[in-house]
């Protein structure tokens, strides 16, 4: 065990869920507890809240899906985990961590300015998100009268990271199926390999659209450099939830994509996590993009892979960065969604870099895709943004497909011009 | 074969800008333009009727491609070609949006314009070819969209070699690997030495050439207009929060002020609670009201122009745009204030 420095991940696979008397894990099936779980989300601002299962394959969609988190624990009592909601706002990220992998607790239901996000458990939506992979505990909620939104979604942020806690110490004494263990950057084992920096761009725009890094919002502050191993223990988690395609909700930033194929990588080496606002005003992304730059420089990177989340404005903020890293000599990769019309003929990008050109793209936003009708709704009944029952035929652009564009780039949709 | 030959109010011989909100109308023989590229055409097509419609009304009428196929095609029209409209931006679009509307009736259709020509993106997958950037180059233009038609009307698909231009579609699939994979593979290229490597070609923008200043503000008439998702309270038109195909106009008439409850933002990508405060912080009709009775302006337009600027396609916005300019310009506004959020 690395007990000075990395974590130790401890992994527990879920291939059967369902609801029951108690909380437990065995052997892959994890059975959660409806009374504990509704005693962990109770809250003022909370009139009730109903749980449901909808696993992999299942004739099931969930409409106005908000965060998805991966259920972890360090131990009983959920401290340690989510610090600065769950746990004390000290930095994470050392000794050892058990995850469920193969389950998430996600919240679906209105907020406002959350654009309507739509999972798909089977059928031809079911492979553009990572959640129509996993065996997920949905919770739908219906707010306490009188009770001002914003206590509606702080109520939620921290009851789904107090039941995603829950629901791993259940397999605290489990046989686990891996056990992992992440380095730290900087570990020796990587003397001598290119070092590769990941910028993480955090949507700050306000309420229902923030991400919280150790409970706090990054807004108005400078980029920040973080251990990976810090992600995997929640420091960082959502509040934003416009833009379903290209949103990047807990879940995402736990098991972070490009984080682990950095990990996995044989020719380079994972060398430091650098976490940055996302602004509203140009000129504040011009001194959020300069001072990342100038951070990587420091750090002695070679090169480094930004992402993004939001839509057109926020292709600013990786195309900045990228912009200031080759002219710092980092080389400079971006991972971006078009956003090219209905037939794809349009200008890709709403800002491209001017002086970096290597951009990984995630498919164009403005699609449209037609899924086929389901059995069973969860979330809510109907789809506003359509006016149609969530059950339905219904005909939607890519960009309602909750992370199936998500820069985090968890996913293989890309765009490519007709041969 | 029958051919119906579409030209602006400029190339019939009508006018310039004075008479650009003229309406729709079906001519017989060919007019202007028409008459050289009839004779390049050979004794095999007749050119048997001229469309013509003003370019502010064709801007802001789009129902006029469709009526004038029609009548195209009531008049024996078995194909439709349009322009060539140079880098004129309302006509261009107008030659686009013809071609496609023909294409849409079934009939074979082409279009003539310029590459940069902001109008090209309306074709909607018709074909389109290259014109010359102006009328000084309308011999060689005639020559090349003249050629083109044959291939066309002989069932040949158009290629870049025969002049084709417009955007190649782009579309969705699926790759080997995750995208997380692809960017580490990329960094190892580019540390490799490959400076070319990318799955977006960039874009190139055109640059909009700003219009001239106003003689006198207070001899001109203002419009308040805004992609600020600013809608009457409920949004009765339904205007989207985000990735806008329409825009919307509403009356000023008798109102001083943008009172909250009587209007509201639904922009989908920033916080409308301060907007909804105080509705004058999207649209400043409060203090356009003011420089109205101070004179600091003539007069303040009766409507304001909205959409919502949140993951609006550049073809649409652009389309708004030129929808934008032309109404107002029929209307007689000298000046717009565009509120943007």
């Amino acid at each position: 065990v690395n007990a000075e420095v990395g974590l130790t991940r401890v992994v527990h696979v879920v291939r059967e869920l369902d609801l029951g008397a108690r909380t437990t894990y065995s052997a892959g099936h994890l059975t959660v507890c409806e009374t504990s779980v509704r005693d962990l989300l109770r809250d003022p601002a909370l009139a009730e809240t109903r749980l449901m299962c909808a696993s992999p394959g299942d004739s099931a969609r969930i409409v106005g899906v908000l965060d998805a988190i991966q259920p972890c624990s360090k131990g009983p009592g959920g401290g340690g985990v989510f610090p600065g909601l769950l746990g004390p706002a000290m930095p994470v990220g050392r000794g050892s961590t058990h995850v469920l992998r193969g389950a998430a607790v996600l919240a679906a239901g209105y907020l406002p300015r959350a654009q309507e996000a739509i999972i798909d458990m089977s059928g031809p939506a079911a492979a553009l998100s990572p959640l129509a992979a996993t065996h997920n505990l949905v919770v739908e909620f219906t707010p306490a009268e009188d009770a001002p939104w914003e206590d509606v979604d702080a109520a939620l942020r921290r009851g789904l990271v107090k039941v995603a806690a829950h629901l791993a110490e259940a397999a605290l004494d489990a046989e686990p199926d891996a056990v992992e263990e992440l380095d730290e950057p900087g570990s020796p084992a990587a003397n001598g390999k290119p070092r590769v920096g990941v910028i993480l761009n955090l949507q700050t725009q306000g309420k229902f659209k923030d991400v919280f890094v150790y409970g706090r919002s990054l807004s108005g502050g400078l980029p920040t450099v973080i251990s990976p191993c810090e992600l995997d223990d929640g420091a960082v988690v959502s509040g934003q939830f416009g833009h379903p395609a290209l949103k990047n909700p807990t879940y995402l930033h736990q098991t972070h994509p490009v984080v682990a194929a950095l990990r996995a990588s044989d020719d380079v080496e994972l060398a430091a996590l650098i976490l940055c606002p996302e602004p509203v005003n140009q000129a504040d992304k011009e001194l959020v993009s300069a001072h990342a730059a100038r951070l990587c420089k420091q750090l002695k990177l070679d090169a480094a892979i930004a992402t993004k989340e939001g839509g057109g404005n926020a292709d600013a903020d990786v195309s900045l960065k990228m912009d200031r890293l080759e002219e710092e000599g980092i080389a400079a990769v971006g991972i971006l969604a078009e956003m090219a019309g209905r037939d794809g003929t349009g200008p890709p990008l709403v800002v491209p870099p001017t002086k970096a050109t290597a951009l990984v793209s995630t498919g164009n936003y403005d699609e449209r895709m037609i899924l086929p009708a389901v059995e069973r709704a969860l979330g809510s009944p109907r789809i506003a943004l359509l006016d149609q029952d969530s059950t339905d035929e219904i005909e939607l652009p890519v960009a309602a497909i909750y992370c199936a564009q998500s820069t985090l780039g968890w996913g293989r949709l890309t765009c490519a011009e007709n041969a | 074969m029958k051919i119906v030959h579409y030209v602006n109010q400029f190339f019939a011989g009508m006018g310039g800008e004075d008479s650009a909100g003229t309406g729709p109308e079906l001519r017989d023989g060919p007019t202007g333009p028409g008459r050289k590229l009839a004779s390049l055409l050979g004794d095999d097509h007749e050119i048997v009727a001229t469309a013509i419609c003003g370019d502010d009304y064709a801007a802001s009428h789009r129902e006029f491609a469709a009526e004038l196929v029609a009548q195209a095609s009531e008049r024996g029209a078995e194909m439709v070609i349009a322009g060539p409209a140079f880098t004129s931006g309302r006509y261009g679009m107008a030659c686009a949006r013809i071609a496609a509307a023909a294409a849409e009736a079934g009939l074979p259709a082409l279009a003539s314009m310029h590459p940069e020509n902001p109008g090209l993106g309306e074709a909607a997958g018709t074909a389109v070819v290259e014109s010359g950037l102006t009328a000084r180059q309308m011999k060689v233009s005639l020559e090349g969209f003249a050629t083109a038609a044959l291939k066309v009307a002989a069932g040949e698909e158009l290629t870049a070699q025969d002049g084709r231009i417009g955007p190649v579609a782009r579309t969705n699939r699926m790759a080997e690997t995750n995208a997380a994979d692809r960017a580490v593979a990329l960094v190892i290229a580019r540390l490799g030495g490959d400076k070319d490597a990318t799955e977006i070609p960039l874009p190139d923008f055109d640059q909009v050439t700003p219009a001239a200043p106003i003689a006198d503000a207070t001899q001109s008439v203002f419009a308040l207009v805004t992609e600020g998702g600013f809608v009457p309270d409920g949004n009765p038109d339904r205007l989207e929060s985000a990735r806008a195909t329409k825009w919307v106009r509403y009356s000023l008439e008798g109102l001083e002020s943008a009172e909250p409850g009587q209007f509201m933002s639904v922009h989908g990508g920033f916080s409308t609670q301060w907007a909804n405060a105080d509705p004058n912080r999207i649209l400043p009709l409060d203090v356009a009201r003011m420089m109205e009775k101070e004179g600091a302006i003539g007069r303040l337009h009766g409507e304001f122009l909205a959409t919502t600027g949140n993951g609006t396609t550049v073809a649409d916005a652009r389309r708004f745009g030129m929808e934008w300019a032309a109404d107002l310009r029929q209307q007689g506004i000298q000046a717009a204030i565009l509120t943007a959020t």
